[in-house]
């Protein structure tokens, strides 16, 4: 029997059988976690229900601009949950919104002006998901060690402010130092990328048929826009955060 | 000349009062000891000569201007600090004398070493390592380096051990002979005693003896 290369709905609920498999063994061996993968995989599959039906929609329906408005929704909830990570920063929301919409319209805008994607919403909003989830990590790391940095190291950033030195210069080392904290995860996976893991866009074309070769090439394709969405919403999470880190004239907070 | 004047100074921090109206002038030229018991806010009022913190309410002014109408970048090399423990933010004593001062020559850079009582090889010395009261030199050499007028001493040598504190202290008495302005916290009245030509006594923040040094009970035992 030959199954197909996208499984059915018939698979889909099959699959369920793995939840409940997973559910057996936890509640066996007394883990406590029985309610919660129940919890996880229904909510899992409610999630992405929806957004399947939002995305059926739009592509249908609602056309590019509806595309840009779903990207639009996703720049501002990974904005929310970057902006958590910069606790303590003022506005951290609106700089961490800020930073992965500059980076997310710039990785989308050089893609599509180039024509290296399709402008269709089919393409936008997965591709854009893609970029906006990478520079929400990144924006993310940053904000909080800027905070880490901000606290561990007043002392250095006042002995250097007390000397003359404006707050760009004198926050100018741990800048530098948080900045590649914050990127060495996305250059590590890029170095190890298709050795280590089989990344998700590549698994999703090759388990839909395409063939590798043309999967790779869309891999090669999203790992540089990651590479770079990444990087600049560090950079652009960096830049803003700073402003907020000291008082126009030029103290810490 | 350099002389400061507080004009009813208010510092709040979340709700607290930590300054309390505080006026009163500072002398150029003199060294002026802010002395109280601890958390009576004297590094708090430190801070607002070179405006690492603002007054919540009230002014300072230098020579008759407001700090705040002042450039904050010329201000604080006008008005260097040298801080409780040494800070060291550099690896090596010849990049810390270079922090505020990049067009410092080695020429200077030896004559700043003997001004604050360090042998020259240490300019080639790595910041790594150095003692406390060296560290403390090297602090101090790297805020002359940018040529203040006024020099603010959050207890200078509180963290070091007797011997070196006595060498860090001998150092800055013979700078401020040489006509520096100071403003000195410190808890030592025997410190105070040495070092400074007046003395501002805070209480809970708020100033409640002021005169020249040989004048003021707090210092002189009568609290």
């Amino acid at each position: 029997m030959s199954s197909p290369a996208v499984p059915e709905w018939t698979g889909v609920a099959l699959s369920v059988s793995l939840v409940g498999l997973a559910v057996l063994i936890a509640w066996r061996q007394r883990l406590g976690l029985a309610r919660e993968i129940v919890i996880a995989g229904v909510r899992a599959g409610i999630q992405l229900f929806l957004v399947g039906a939002v995305l059926l929609f739009l592509f249908k329906h609602a056309g590019l601009p509806g595309g840009f408005a779903w990207l639009a929704v996703m720049v501002v909830i990974a904005g929310q949950v970057a902006g958590r990570r910069g606790k303590g920063l003022r506005h951290s929301r609106y700089v961490a919104t800020a930073a992965v919409a500059i980076a997310a319209a710039v990785t989308m805008g050089v893609l599509m002006a180039f024509g290296v994607i399709q402008t269709t919403p089919r393409v936008v909003v997965p591709v854009g998901g893609m970029v906006v989830s990478g520079s929400m990590a990144a924006t993310g790391v940053t904000l909080s060690r800027m905070m880490a940095e901000a606290r561990g190291q007043r002392a250095a950033i006042e002995a250097r402010l007390s000397l003359g030195l404006s707050a760009a210069a004198a926050f100018a080392p741990h800048r530098r130092e948080l900045l590649r904290t914050a990127l060495i995860p996305t250059l590590d996976s890029t170095k190890v990328v298709g050795l280590i893991s089989l990344p998700g866009a590549m698994t999703g074309l090759i388990l839909a048929g395409v063939s590798p070769e043309v999967a790779i090439r869309y891999q090669i394709v999203v790992m540089y826009m990651l590479l770079a969405a990444a990087v600049m919403a560090a950079l652009a999470a960096a830049e803003l955060g700073q402003r907020m880190l000291f008082t126009p004239a030029q103290q810490l907070r | 000349m350099s002389r400061f004047d507080l004009r009813e100074v208010c510092v709040r921090r979340d709700g607290h009062l930590i300054i309390d109206r505080v006026t009163a002038t500072i002398a150029p030229g003199r060294c002026t000891a802010l002395v109280g018991p601890s958390g009576a806010g004297k590094t708090t009022l430190l801070r607002l000569f070179n405006r690492l913190d603002d007054p919540s309410t009230g002014t300072v002014l230098l020579d008759g201007a407001p700090l705040e109408t002042l450039d904050v970048l010329a201000l604080r090399r006008r008005v260097g600090l040298v801080g409780q423990r040494p800070v060291l933010v550099t690896a090596s004593v010849r990049e810390e004398l270079r922090v505020g001062a990049p067009q410092l020559t080695d020429g200077e850079a030896l004559g700043l070493l003997k001004r604050v009582g360090l042998p020259e090889e240490f300019h080639e010395r790595p910041t790594e390592g150095l003692s406390g009261g060296e560290g403390q030199r090297v602090c101090l050499a790297r805020t002359l380096a940018v040529g203040p007028e006024v020099l603010l001493l959050d207890e200078p040598t509180s963290a070091l051990d007797p011997e070196a504190a006595a060498a860090v202290e001998d150092t800055l008495c013979g700078l401020m002979g040489g006509g520096l302005t100071a403003i000195l916290v410190s808890h030592s009245a025997a410190q105070v005693q040495r070092m400074a030509d007046d003395a501002l006594v805070l209480r809970k923040g708020q100033l409640v003896e002021n005169g020249p040094v040989a004048e003021v009970r707090y210092v002189n035992g009568g609290g």
